[in-house]
C-alpha cells in the first residue's frame, strides 16, 4: 500500500509541549492526488503542517513520504525526572533540512521571507541545499514565466515588495527545491481579489505541471479547482474527509464544521 | 590644537577604528545570525594571540609571525566551532537561549582566561609586528605596523562583505540571519551554519588578537577592554546592516581618541559607556540600525 | 484575601527551624574560625543571591549590576563610617539606601528595554560605577580600595571579639531578615504580580499594571538588600576594594543564583553555601579553582537546569511517593474491614490501564451508579450513598489512582483527567456493567464529563462542585474562588495543617466521621494533584462543552449553596441545559452536599435518575411505535 501512496501520515500527535494542538492525524495522499485542508482558524492546520515538514517535532505517530519514513522511529522518550534537561540529550525525531531534501516542500502562512535580501538573491540560494540544485537555471525560467512581476521585481529587496508579490516569490522559492510535493499555507490570504486570481491561475498551472498539491485555505471554490480530496481539520483533529465527487458548497461546509449554531 | 596634534588625535582613532572594527564585526557576526551574545569574544581574542605567539616563537622567526598567524586563525575556527556545540547548541529549543548563553559563555570565558593563564603564565609577552620601522603621514611620523594593521583590517572586512553578500554560504548565513524558519523550509543546514558563524567569529577575534598583540602587550586578560569596546560599538552601530558595527568602531576609535586628548585615558572608558547608555535608551536599535524584535 | 498559606504552616518550617538551630550553635560548638568564616561568607553571599533572585528569576530583569551595588554597599558604609566619621550602624542603613537609589537611577534607562539589552545595559552601568569610584582616589582610595573600616560596637561590646562572634551572629540575624522580607514579597499580591509581568507583560498591563512602578519596586528592594549586605561586608573585612567590581564576583554570585535555582528564593541560599564550601575546598587549586566551578556551571546549566533547590525538591518528592506508597499498602491491609463497613460493600483490587485500582461494587443485576471522587479524597466519601442507594442500584465506586488504597502510579502517564477517565472505563468494564449513570465530584465531575464527551455509553451524567470550563486557563479564574483553598489543590506537599485545612474545606472539620477522609488527603500521592491540575491545559475542553451543550444525555448539576470554591454565578452564567432549569442548589451543601446533607441529596439524585429513567422508557416506547 505505501508504494502507491506518497505521502502517508499515521496517528500524528503534536503542538507545543505541553499544550497538544493536534491529535491522531491520519492523512494520505496517493500519486499524482493533491489534498485541501479547511478549518477555523486556531485549530491546529498550522501546527500540523510545520509538524509534517519538521520545524516542529512530532510527539507521536509516524511520516513516511515517497516510501520513506522521514521520522525517526519510536515514540518521545519518556521523563522520569521532571527537572532533566532532556533537550540536551534526546535527539528530534524530525529534520527539516531532511524534508526539504526528500522533496516535501512546504510554502508556510505569511510571506516574510527574507526582509534584508534582494529578490534575486532569494531566489539564489532557495537551490542551494535542495533537489533542485541540478537544473536550477531551468526552474528559474519557469518561475519567471510563471510569475512575471517576479521578473521585474529581481533587483528589490524583499521587505520593499507588496504582499502579492511577496506570496509569488515565496512560492517561487518552493519550486526552487524541485518538489515532489508542494505544501501551501493560505496562499491567497490577505490579497486582493485580482491577485487573488493571478495567484490562483499560476497555481493551477504548477499542479497541471504535474506538482500535486496540499493547499489550505479559507475558500472553498478556490480549492475544489485544485483538489481531489478535502480534509476537514476541527479542533485538533480530521473530522471529515470528502471526496471531490461530493464536494459541498461554501455553506453547506460551514453548516457541517460549525453546526446550526454557533458558540 | 595644533595640524599635527590633530593628524595624530586622526590616525590614533583611525587604528583604534580599525581594531574595533574587527573585534566588533566577529561579534555582531553571531549576534545576527544566532541571536546570542558571546561574552567569550574577549578570551578568543587573547587566546588568537596566544597560540600565534605560542607557535610564533617556536618557529625560526621571519616565517614565525606568518606561521602562527595562519595556525591560530584556524585553531581558533576551529574552536569557535567546538565552543558552539558544547556551549550554545545544547540550549537551542530553550525559549532564554539568549540569557543561558550569556551565562555559559561568560563562564565559558573564565575557563579560558584561566586556561590562558595557566598555560602561558601572567606576564607579558608581546608578538613581532607585521612590519618593522617607521613612516611619515600627514607630517608625523607612525610605525608602519599601525598603518600595515589598518590595511589588513579593511581588507579582511571588505573579503567578509563579499562573502555575505556574494557567496552562496554567506548569502545562506544572512538568510539564517533574518528568518530561521524559512531558512530550514529550504533545507538549509542552520545547525552547520551556526557553527561556521561561530569559527569565523573566533577566527576574525583571532585575527583581531594577533594585531593587538603585535601593537601592544599581551597578557591573559587582554580580551576584557576589546570585549567591552566591541559591546559598545556593536550596540552603537545596531546590527542590521553589516556596515553599521564598522562604521560605528571608526566613530568610536575616533572619539576614544578625541576623549583621551581632551578628558585624559582614565576617564573616556566612561564617556563611551554613558554614550553607549544613551544610544541604547534612545534608539536601542543603534545609530544606524532598524528596529528588530528583540535580540 | 486571597488564601496564602502562612510558613508557619507550611512544610517548610520543620527544616528550617532544624537548619537555623544548627548554624546558631556551631559557634558554640565548634572553636575553627575558619569554618565560621566562610559561613559568614555564605550568609552574607546567601542575602546578595537571593536578592538577586527577586529581580532575576522573580521579576525577569536581568540585572547584571546587581554585584555592583553591593560593591556600592561596602563602599557607602566606608563613607558614612570612617569618611564621615558617623556610626557605622548607620554605615550600614545608608549602604542599603544608597544601592536602592542607585539602583532607581540605573533602572531609568532601562524602563522600556527587555532582554539582552538590559544585560547589556547594567553591565555597562556596573563599568561606569567602577570607573567613577576608582577616579575620586582622595575619597575612595582609587584603585587600592579603602581599608581599615570601622569595626561594628554596640554598647561597648565590640564585634571583633571573641573571633567576630558577633558579626556570625548578626549576619545570621540578617539572612533571616533578608529571607522573611523576600518570602513575604513573593507570597505577596505584589510577588504574583512581579511574576505576571515577567510572564505575562501585556496581560498584566492591560490588567493595569504600572510596568514602571513594578521595575522600580523591584530592582530597588533587591538592590537594597544586597547593599546593606554590602555595608556588613564592609564592617566585617574591614575594607572597600574595587576589584568587587570585576567580573570574578558577579561570576560567582551569578552562578550560586543559577546553580541554586533561580525563581525559588531557597535556593540561591542553599548554593551559597554549598559555592563558598566547594569553593574552599579548591581554593588551594589555585586558577583550576576558577575553571571547575565554571565548568560545573555550564554542566549544571545544560542538563539540570532547575538547580539544588530542583534537586532537593526530587529528593523529598521520592521520599513522600514511598510514604504515600506504604500507607496505601498498609491500609490495603489492614483497614479493609472498616472501610467496607463504611460502604457496605465489598472491596477488590481491578487491573487497569494505570495501575491497580481499589473498587467498592454492592453487585446485583439493578442498574449501576458510579460515583467519582475529588481531588485528594477516596471512595468512601459516598458512604451515605452507598447505605441509601443500595437497594434500587448497583453502587459502584473506586479510589483514584495515587488515592485511597489504590496504587501509585507514573505522573507522567497515569494521573491526568484523561488517564482517570480511562480507569473508568477499564473499572467499569472489570465488572461487567454497561450503561451506568455516573456521579462526578470535583475533578470526579471533569473525569465524568470527560468520560461522556469520549462517547461512552452512559445512561445519566450528573455533577457537583465541578464548573463545566470552555478555555483554560481563562475559565479557572472566572470560576473558582481564590479566597479559598483552591490553591492547596495542586500542591505536591502539604503539611499537616494545610492538609487539615484542604480537609476541612473539602469535606467539613474533622469529626468521628470524618476522619477517615482526611486521612486520605495525607495519603494522597502529592504528584496527582501536580500533575493532574498541571496537565489541566491539555485536557480536550471544547469536546467537553459541546458535549454538554448538545444535551445529549440527561444531566444534573447539584452544587451546595455555599460551596467555598465556586463561583456561584458562573454556573448561571453558562446556562447548560440541564434536569432542573438553573443549577439545583442544597443549602448549607457546602462542597460536599452528598456528605453534609446525604437526606436531600439522595433525594435529588433519586428524583434525577428516576425523571431520566422514565423519559427514556417514554422515548424507546415512542420509537417502537
Amino acid at each position: 500500500m505505501t508504494d502507491t501512496l506518497l505521502l502517508d501520515v499515521r496517528g500524528l500527535d503534536g503542538g507545543y509541549e505541553p499544550l497538544q494542538i493536534f491529535r491522531k492525524i491520519d492523512l494520505s495522499l496517493v500519486q499524482g492526488a493533491s489534498v485541501g485542508l479547511f478549518g477555523p482558524n486556531g485549530h491546529g492546520k498550522t501546527t500540523f503542517l510545520k509538524t509534517l515538514s519538521g520545524i516542529i517535532d512530532p510527539w507521536d505517530g509516524d511520516i513516511f513520504f515517497d516510501g520513506v519514513q522521514l521520522n525517526r522511529p519510536g515514540a518521545r522518550g519518556s521523563r522520569r525526572w521532571r527537572n532533566f534537561n532532556y533537550d540536551a540529550i534526546t535527539r528530534r525525531r524530525m529534520d527539516p533540512k531532511a524534508v526539504a531534501r526528500a522533496g516535501l516542500i512546504h510554502v508556510p502562512q505569511g510571506n516574510l521571507l527574507f526582509p534584508d535580501m534582494t529578490v534575486a538573491e532569494t531566489l539564489s540560494i532557495a537551490p542551494y541545499a535542495s533537489r533542485g540544485r541540478a537544473n536550477a537555471a531551468e526552474t528559474l525560467d519557469k518561475v519567471f514565466r510563471l510569475f512575471p512581476r517576479v521578473h521585474e521585481r529581481l533587483s528589490h529587496k524583499v521587505r520593499f515588495l507588496s504582499g502579492g508579490e511577496r506570496q509569488m516569490v515565496a512560492i517561487g522559492v518552493g519550486l526552487m527545491a524541485a518538489p515532489k510535493l508542494l505544501i501551501l499555507d493560505e496562499p491567497t490570504l490577505g490579497l486582493s481579489p485580482k491577485l487573488r486570481g493571478e495567484l490562483a491561475s499560476a497555481i493551477q498551472t504548477i499542479r497541471g505541471s504535474g506538482v500535486p498539491l496540499i493547499v489550505v485555505d479559507q475558500d472553498i471554490a478556490f480549492l475544489e479547482e485544485l483538489i481531489d480530496t478535502l480534509y476537514l481539520f476541527d479542533h485538533g483533529r480530521i473530522s471529515r474527509r470528502i471526496e471531490k465527487a461530493d464536494m459541498p458548497t461554501h455553506e453547506e461546509i460551514m453548516k457541517l464544521m460549525f453546526g446550526e449554531d454557533h458558540h | 590644537m595644533t595640524l599635527e596634534t590633530l593628524n595624530l588625535i586622526l590616525l590614533g582613532g583611525i587604528v583604534l577604528g580599525a581594531l574595533y572594527a574587527l573585534m566588533a564585526t566577529g561579534l555582531a557576526l553571531v549576534w545576527t545570525t544566532l541571536g546570542i551574545f558571546n561574552f567569550a569574544h574577549g578570551t578568543f581574542i587573547a587566546l588568537g594571540a596566544y597560540i600565534a605567539w605560542q607557535i610564533a616563537s617556536t618557529e625560526a622567526s621571519g616565517a614565525g609571525l606568518l606561521a602562527g598567524a595562519t595556525v591560530s586563525i584556524i585553531g581558533m575556527f576551529v574552536i569557535g566551532m567546538l565552543i558552539y556545540y558544547l556551549l550554545i547548541k545544547p540550549f537551542e529549543r530553550s525559549p532564554d537561549i539568549v540569557v543561558k548563553s550569556v551565562i555559559t559563555t561568560l563562564a565559558g570565558a573564565t575557563i579560558l582566561e584561566n586556561v590562558i593563564n595557566l598555560v602561558w603564565g601572567p606576564r607579558n609577552k608581546q608578538l613581532s609586528p607585521l612590519l618593522g620601522g617607521d613612516m611619515s603621514l600627514l607630517g608625523i611620523t607612525i610605525s608602519r605596523n599601525e598603518m600595515a594593521v589598518v590595511a589588513l583590517a579593511l581588507v579582511i572586512l571588505a573579503a567578509l562583505g563579499v562573502f555575505l553578500q556574494r557567496a552562496p554560504l554567506g548569502r545562506a548565513m544572512r538568510a539564517v540571519a533574518q528568518n530561521r524558519e524559512a531558512a530550514q523550509l529550504m533545507g538549509i543546514d542552520v545547525e552547520r551554519l551556526y557553527a561556521i558563524a561561530f569559527g569565523l567569529s573566533a577566527a576574525l577575534a583571532a585575527l583581531a588578537g594577533i594585531l593587538i598583540g603585535s601593537t601592544r602587550f599581551m597578557n591573559p586578560s587582554m580580551g576584557s577592554d576589546p570585549l567591552m569596546k566591541a559591546l559598545i560599538v556593536v550596540i552603537f552601530g545596531g546590527i542590521a546592516r553589516f556596515t553599521g558595527p564598522i562604521y560605528a568602531a571608526f566613530i568610536v576609535g575616533l572619539l576614544e581618541a578625541v576623549m583621551t586628548y581632551l578628558v585624559g585615558l582614565y576617564w573616556s572608558p566612561t564617556v563611551l559607556f554613558a554614550i553607549m547608555i544613551v544610544v541604547l535608551v534612545a534608539k536601542p536599535e543603534g545609530l544606524f540600525g532598524r528596529y528588530r524584535k528583540s535580540v | 484575601m486571597r488564601y496564602s498559606p502562612s510558613f508557619a504552616r507550611s512544610s517548610g518550617l520543620v527544616p528550617v527551624l532544624v537548619v537555623l538551630a544548627v548554624l546558631a550553635l556551631v559557634p558554640l560548638l565548634s572553636s575553627n574560625m575558619y569554618l565560621r568564616h566562610l559561613l559568614v561568607l555564605a550568609f552574607v553571599f546567601g542575602i546578595v543571591a537571593s536578592s538577586w533572585d527577586l529581580s532575576l528569576g522573580y521579576g525577569g530583569l536581568f540585572n547584571f549590576a546587581h554585584v555592583a551595588l553591593f560593591t556600592i554597599g561596602t563602599y557607602a558604609f566606608g563613607l558614612v563610617g570612617q569618611t564621615l566619621g558617623l556610626s557605622p550602624w548607620l554605615g550600614i542603613v545608608f549602604a542599603g539606601v544608597a544601592a536602592g537609589l542607585v539602583a532607581a537611577l540605573i533602572t531609568l534607562p532601562i524602563l522600556r528595554l527587555s532582554g539582552i539589552y538590559i544585560i547589556l545595559v547594567t553591565i555597562a552601568a556596573s563599568q561606569v560605577l567602577y570607573q567613577i569610584i576608582i577616579s575620586q582616589s582622595d575619597i575612595t582610595g582609587g584603585t587600592s580600595g579603602m581599608v581599615s573600616l570601622p569595626a561594628l560596637d554596640l554598647f561597648g561590646y565590640r564585634f571583633n571579639r571573641g573571633g567576630k562572634v558577633g558579626y556570625y551572629y548578626l549576619a545570621l540575624l540578617m539572612l533571616v531578615a533578608s529571607t522573611f522580607i523576600l518570602y513575604k514579597i513573593t507570597r505577596s499580591r505584589f510577588g504574583r504580580a512581579i511574576v505576571a509581568m515577567r510572564d505575562h507583560k501585556y496581560y498584566a498591563i492591560s490588567r493595569g499594571m504600572s510596568e514602571t512602578r513594578t521595575r522600580l519596586f523591584t530592582l530597588t528592594v533587591s538592590a537594597a538588600l544586597s547593599g546593606v549586605a554590602g555595608g556588613f561586608y564592609g564592617s566585617y573585612m574591614r575594607v572597600a576594594s574595587p576589584d568587587n567590581f570585576g567580573l570574578g564576583l558577579l561570576g560567582l554570585l551569578l552562578s550560586m543564583l543559577l546553580l541554586g535555582g533561580a525563581g525559588t528564593i531557597w535556593g540561591p541560599i542553599l548554593a551559597a553555601f554549598f559555592v563558598t564550601m566547594v569553593s574552599e575546598v579548591f581554593a588551594a587549586y589555585g586558577a583550576w579553582r576558577n575553571i571547575i566551578m565554571s565548568l560545573l556551571l555550564i554542566v549544571i546549566l545544560i542538563f539540570y537546569p532547575g538547580g539544588l533547590w530542583a534537586l532537593l525538591q526530587t529528593f523529598r518528592e521520592a521520599l513522600d511517593v514511598m510514604r504515600s506508597q506504604a500507607t496505601a499498602s498498609l491500609r490495603r491491609r489492614f483497614g479493609r474491614g472498616q472501610r467496607e463497613a463504611m460502604t457496605g460493600a465489598h472491596e477488590t483490587m481491578v487491573a487497569t490501564r494505570h495501575g491497580r485500582i481499589a473498587v467498592a461494587d454492592t453487585g446485583g443485576d439493578k442498574p449501576a451508579l458510579l460515583f467519582i471522587h475529588g481531588n485528594s479524597s477516596a471512595k468512601e466519601v459516598f458512604a451515605n450513598q452507598f447505605k441509601a442507594l443500595r437497594d434500587r442500584y448497583r453502587v459502584v465506586s473506586f479510589d483514584l489512582p495515587g488515592h485511597g488504597v489504590s496504587d501509585n502510579a507514573d505522573p507522567e502517564k497515569d494521573y491526568s483527567v484523561e488517564a482517570f477517565a480511562d480507569v473508568a472505563e477499564d473499572v467499569l468494564k472489570a465488572l461487567g456493567v454497561t450503561s451506568p449513570n455516573v456521579f462526578g465530584w470535583s475533578l470526579g465531575g471533569y473525569i465524568a464529563i470527560e468520560l461522556a464527551a469520549r462517547g461512552y455509553p452512559m445512561a445519566t451524567l450528573a455533577i457537583s462542585g465541578t464548573p463545566p470550563l470552555r478555555v483554560v486557563p481563562e475559565d479557572v479564574g472566572r470560576a473558582y474562588d481564590a479566597t479559598s483553598h483552591f490553591v492547596l489543590a495542586s500542591k505536591t506537599f502539604l503539611s499537616p495543617a494545610e492538609s487539615r485545612d484542604f480537609a476541612a474545606s473539602t469535606t467539613g472539620p474533622r469529626t468521628p466521621q470524618t476522619a477517615h477522609l482526611h486521612r486520605a488527603v495525607r495519603r494522597t500521592d502529592g504528584r496527582a494533584r501536580a500533575y493532574t491540575l498541571g496537565k489541566l491545559q491539555i485536557v480536550d475542553w471544547p469536546r467537553q462543552i459541546r458535549f454538554l451543550r448538545s444535551a445529549a444525555m440527561p444531566f444534573a448539576i447539584l452544587n451546595g449553596s455555599n460551596d467555598p470554591f465556586l463561583n456561584h454565578q458562573y454556573f448561571r452564567d453558562l446556562k447548560l441545559e440541564q434536569w432542573t432549569g438553573e443549577p439545583d442548589d442544597i443549602h448549607d451543601g457546602k462542597h460536599a452536599p452528598f456528605l453534609l446533607k446525604p437526606a436531600i441529596f439522595n433525594e435529588k439524585l433519586e428524583a434525577f435518575l428516576r425523571a431520566a429513567e422514565a423519559a427514556s422508557r417514554r422515548d424507546a416506547e415512542a420509537i417502537a411505535q
